[in-house]
């Protein structure tokens, strides 16, 4: 239950100082950063939806976790880093031909792993891990 | 691999949350061996096999993939 709350409570301070964050800057909020608001609260919203599961799953009075939702994980964060590796070399390239500030690039960056992260879990939970 | 979970699981008239609870998994695991989206540990097998009172290899079907080997 502690977990759940934790997981809940930190997606919800990272949302409200975003948007904070955003609309403290007025009239100068350029597309990039609706970009990674957009992704930022997707990452929340993933966040939200694994601490609901957490917290049914105890309601259940089942484990929070157990050997799939591990293997699931531990798959997610291979194939994540996997790509997140292309990710990256794709994000210097793309440095030389648009222009990016170094915290531009560093932040997309970042979102870019989390959002990779989140789309492998939900390919992966979904699918399944059959003949593994 | 194939199983006889959802079959077992009838003749002994539990629900996936109950057998879910009996062997220590979420429900959700029960859901994914039914659908045979996930292949148990070997301990998971044990356990499950443990509540219907049979053998692995009454619960678990192995397929050979590898025949010509």
């Amino acid at each position: 239950m502690k977990k759940s709350f934790i997981i809940v409570l930190v997606a919800l301070l990272i949302l409200g100082s975003t948007a904070v964050w955003l609309f403290s800057t007025g009239a100068n909020i350029k597309p990039m950063d609706l970009l990674h608001f957009g992704v930022i609260f997707l990452v929340v919203v993933f966040a939200l939806f694994l601490g609901y599961k957490r917290w049914t799953s105890e309601k259940r009075g089942e484990p929070t976790e157990d050997e799939l939702s591990k293997k699931v994980l531990q798959k997610t964060a291979a194939i994540s880093y996997y790509i997140s590796l292309y990710f990256w070399v794709f994000l210097l390239w793309l440095k030389d031909r648009i222009e990016f500030d170094s915290d531009e690039l560093l932040g997309t960056g970042i979102l870019g792993m989390a959002l990779t992260f989140g789309i492998s879990w939900l390919i992966i939970h979904y699918k399944g891990l059959a003949n593994e | 691999m194939n199983n006889k979970i959802k079959e077992f699981r009838a003749r002994y008239n539990l629900t996936q949350e109950d057998l879910a609870k009996k062997v220590n998994v979420r429900r959700e695991t029960i859901v994914f061996l039914e659908k045979n989206k996930y292949n148990p540990s070997l301990k998971l097998a044990y356990d499950l096999a443990q509540v219907f009172s049979v053998n692995i290899e009454e619960l678990f079907i192995f397929e050979n993939l590898n025949e010509n080997e």
